[in-house]
């Protein structure tokens, strides 16, 4: 049963130097066609369930205005939420006022997620983002008296030219904030960038792997678990939406260049506006048991826990350890299991990739 | 035509003398050609030979001259010029009567001219030395007949003067030609005796043998024995090359021709053996051709695994008219399915291996030469490794001895240094200098050929900024303090990347390879330790740092199928690798020591 919704906003006030999402610059009468075009396609699939988590990302949904976010909330009326349920709204310090947070906290929403990316000005710069730390001070002060107490904040490291007490001095400033979800992304240079058309280089191999070491180290040590590849949470602050991502459960994906998983199809929406408006269009990609089982372990095991054994077999009527090569890996150590549960063992998470090949294709 | 009216002969040069263009001009003086339809240098006519100005395959044309009312037959029997082809030169001089030595005047006795004129000499040919291109503002003709003097011997009035641009002296030369080369020998009222020089297969017709009558008389409708081989063959056709194909009805003693007869394949046809009728045979066969030794092998491989038939076929069809080169299939664990290739020199690896690419279409991964080692084994036996993966365990051999040439080198005085302090590097034995005139001298050298097989020649033309010419022939093996290098990547030996090395340059190879697969390899999810050995010492080593950044941080929106698409192509880049003691090892790396690039 799906209980999980994502919506994409796809317009932003500035378009930073290291974004490969799909993007574009805010404009009044696109955001007025996109929106009734968003309108059209959660009224025509969206079939009445009961929805838990909700996640409003981008883009940068803080870029919308006023009267524009009550549009947005208006859309989003027929959709009925349970009891216990998370809406997350991604936000940008310097476009998220007083009024919009009042409006966000009418309708529902109980997670604000901000992009704080780096608190070193020549690092904001490089990334192309036009806010300062004193400025993420304010809004995150703004944020809690204005009663939001799940609050996420971003954190891009292994940029060209950071040094490893750029990131100490980053990673003090975020704890400050006391907030208690943390996302950690390490720069990756794509291409469709405005770094990787100027052709600058990733940070070098091991200082990167320095820095999630002293990442992981910080945070655990400030209280915070560890609980999937590049996510820390304080306990019970888990993202419930991100959890449905991870466990392959179903979701509905609205919007531009939107993904979702519905009735074994796993779609992505036209990441072009003119299609997604004029003649809506998406890729689909129908799942076998066999794509399922393999989406089910490279997903699952981002999840520091990794892979509940019971669940697995309750889902797929197989032992996990029947599968691929589970049984080698954990002969050479590359996972690990307990109880319950089967994972990759924390010393091997930052070469996740190399493990999670073995699960693709025959 | 009688006997006294036929002239047999050939046109012998180092590489860019200018045969060819000399070879158009007579066609043109004899009118086989008109000026208009002489693509430049109408008897090269594969591609390879004409951009590279040598003449590989033979062609022989049939050209007649009217000389003081006589007519006569010239029968212009085509050579290759360079020293690799030494063996196709050797066989069209035997069909030949005389020879045209041609020398450049802008550049004098080279290297091929003389090793050139000492086949023609063995040959027993007339020599009619010509300075060619003396049209040119460079030529130095009093120089060119100084060095030719003194060289050969020649006196000041056999020596003619051409430009094969110009046309100028060229109706001399073919006047030359009837008067001083012997018309053919031979009786005609003897049993038939024909020798095979040549053979090509042509797609609609089959096999097409090119001999030269000797004795007899050869006709369509005679049945015919190859006396090497024994079997018989009905003539079918006969034809002579003018330059287009012209039947005739039968080839008299000293003609030259084109013989087809039901000929399956052309291994059926020996080159050097001889022709005769199955009723009325010669008593005894022509001497023949000494068998011919590869001395440079190669593997070459297909680039796509797919097209190891094609390459087989291909290799066969060139067989077909270049008997100087073997093949035997072989596999290797990095490139697959490919063959070793065995050639009798540098440039005929190059010319094989340029066929094979625009003729036949192929892509090929070619291995870095080798030559054939001689091991003595403990147990006192002699074995020949032509490929350093066969090479046994070490404490098995007593001594490795490789093959060693003698090379003269000529050059302008001004390159002696460097070019002996090249020779030095590459394990040379000096032996003398010569000066051909204060300019220009000849160094003679021994060095292994494995030294030459790689680089020498690029950096003997770079050194000598083009001026220095070389020319070698094998002396035979002399032992050497040989060793198998072999690499180990994680531990474990990687067969394909073995080589045979002297001792003294192991070292600082071992860490070149060791370093470039350092860089060539990709970090493996642990430490890879590159290491060279002879034997089971370890003398290079170089680690691979572990992976350290393997993850794909954020999974954005939910965009999941995203992220399986880059874990896809993640292992589509793992498949491509060859795994080799659990660590994967991409083409590239093979490649590198494979090729001996640095």
């Amino acid at each position: 049963m799906v209980s999980s919704i994502y919506i994409h906003i796809p317009f932003c006030s500035n378009i930073c130097s290291y974004c490969a999402f799909t993007k574009q610059f805010y404009n009044e009468k696109l955001v007025e066609s996109y929106l009734k075009s968003l309108k059209k396609e959660i009224d025509e699939n969206y079939k009445n369930e009961l929805i838990k988590t909700i996640y409003i990302g981008g883009g940068t949904p803080s870029s919308l205005k006023i009267n524009e976010l009550k549009e947005l909330f208006d859309i989003l009326k027929i959709i009925k939420l349970a009891k216990e349920y998370e809406f997350t709204f991604e936000v940008n310090p310097e476009n998220i006022d007083k009024e919009k947070l009042i409006l966000l906290k009418e309708n529902g929403v109980n997670r604000i997620s901000m992009g704080v990316e780096s608190t070193n000005l020549k690092l904001l710069n490089y990334l192309g983002r036009k806010h300062d730390f004193n400025l993420v001070k304010d809004k995150i002060k703004l944020i809690k008296e204005l009663g939001f107490n799940n609050i996420n904040v971003d954190l891009i490291y292994a940029i060209p030219n950071e040094t490893i007490d750029d990131l100490k001095k980053d990673l003090d400033n975020i704890i400050s904030l006391n907030v208690n979800h943390i996302s950690t992304y390490s720069l990756m240079i794509e291409p469709h960038t405005i770094l990787y058309i100027n052709k600058e280089k990733n940070i070098d191999e091991e200082i990167d792997f320095e820095m999630y070491n002293l990442i992981c180290n910080t945070l655990k040590e400030n209280g915070f678990n560890h609980y999937e590849i590049s996510n820390f949470s304080k306990f019970g602050y888990e993202s419930h939406h991100n959890l449905v991502y991870w466990n392959n459960q179903e979701y509905y994906g609205f919007g531009l260049g939107a993904s979702g998983y519905i009735d074994n199809i796993r779609y992505t929406n036209t990441n072009i506006l003119n299609e997604y408006i004029n003649n809506f269009k998406r890729e689909e990609e129908i799942l076998s048991l066999k794509d399922k089982i393999s989406y089910e372990l490279i997903l699952g095991f981002r999840k520091i826990n990794g892979i509940n054994k019971n669940d697995f077999y309750d889902k797929y009527k197989i032992d996990i350890h029947e599968v691929y090569n589970i049984k080698e890996l954990l002969e050479k150590e590359y996972l690990e299991e307990n109880n319950t549960n089967i994972y990759i063992k924390y010393d091997k998470i930052y070469i996740e990739n190399s493990i999670l090949i073995n699960f693709i294709g025959e | 035509m009688e006997q006294k009216y036929i002239r047999n002969f050939s046109i012998i040069a180092h590489i860019d003398h200018g045969k060819s263009t000399l070879a158009d001009r007579i066609l043109e003086v004899t009118n086989a050609i008109s000026k208009r339809e002489a693509k430049e240098q109408m008897l090269d006519n594969m591609d390879i030979e004409r951009e590279r100005g040598i003449t590989i395959k033979l062609n022989t044309v049939r050209l007649n001259y009217n000389y003081n009312n006589h007519d006569y037959i010239l029968n212009l029997i085509d050579t290759p010029g360079h020293v690799d082809f030494s063996y196709e030169v050797s066989r069209s001089l035997a069909a030949s009567d005389g020879a045209i030595l041609v020398v450049d005047a802008t550049q004098g006795v080279e290297a091929q001219t003389i090793a050139n004129m000492y086949l023609a000499l063995d040959n027993n040919l007339t020599i009619i030395p010509v300075i060619n291109k003396i049209d040119l503002p460079s030529a130095d003709i009093n120089k060119t007949k100084k060095e030719l003097k003194e060289a050969f011997g020649f006196n000041d009035d056999e020596i003619l003067l051409t430009s094969a641009k110009t046309g100028e002296g060229i109706k001399e030369l073919v006047e030359a030609i009837i008067e001083r080369v012997p018309s053919p020998d031979g009786d005609i009222n003897k049993p038939l005796k024909s020798l095979i020089f040549d053979s090509l297969y042509d797609s609609y017709r089959g096999v097409l043998t090119l001999t030269r009558v000797v004795d007899g008389e050869l006709k369509i409708g005679d049945t015919i024995k190859f006396m090497q081989t024994g079997s018989t063959y009905l003539v079918t056709e006969i034809f002579v090359y003018t330059p287009n194909f012209c039947k005739i009805n039968s080839l008299k003693v000293g003609e030259v021709g084109y013989v087809v007869a039901s000929i399956k394949t052309i291994s059926d046809v020996k080159v050097g053996d001889t022709i005769t009728l199955e009723k009325n045979p010669c008593d005894e066969a022509l001497p023949g051709y000494k068998p011919i030794g590869q001395v440079v092998f190669t593997g070459l491989y297909p680039t796509e695994t797919n097209k190891y038939n094609d390459l087989r076929e291909a290799l066969e069809k060139l067989k077909l008219n270049d008997g100087g080169f073997t093949f035997e299939p072989e596999t290797s664990e990095a490139l697959g399915f490919g063959f070793r290739c065995g050639f009798l020199g540098l440039l005929h690896m190059d010319v094989v291996e340029e066929r094979l690419e625009r003729e036949f279409n192929l892509n090929l991964i070619a291995t870095s030469p080798s030559v054939v080692y001689q091991v003595l084994l403990t147990d006192g036996s002699n074995i020949m490794i032509d490929s350093p993966e066969k090479l046994p365990e070490p404490t098995k051999i007593k001594t490795i001895s490789e093959p060693y040439i003698a090379t003269n080198i000529f050059t302008p005085s001004e390159y002696i240094g460097s070019l002996m302090e090249l020779c030095q590097n590459k394990r040379g034995i000096y032996k003398a200098i010569e000066y051909l005139t204060p300019e220009r001298a000849i160094i003679h050298y021994e060095l292994p050929l494995s030294e030459i097989v790689y680089d020498f020649f690029d950096k003997l033309k770079s050194i000598s900024k083009g001026y220095a010419s070389f020319d070698y022939e094998l002396i035979g093996y002399k032992p050497s303090n040989l060793v198998k290098m072999d690499i180990l990547v994680n531990g474990v030996k990687v067969d394909a990347m073995s080589t045979i090395i002297h001792k003294d340059f192991a070292y600082n190879r071992g860490r070149v390879v060791v370093e470039s697969l350092k860089e060539l390899i990709p970090r493996q999810m642990f430490v890879v330790p590159i290491q060279a050995a002879i034997g089971s010492k370890i003398i290079a080593r170089s680690d691979i740092k572990a992976m350290r950044k393997d993850v794909l941080a954020k999974c954005y929106g939910g965009d999941v199928s995203r992220k399986k698409k880059l874990l896809e192509k993640q292992k589509e880049g793992k498949k491509r690798m060859k795994q080799i003691g659990n660590v994967d090892i991409p083409q590239e790396a093979f490649l590198t020591v494979l090729k001996g690039e640095e």
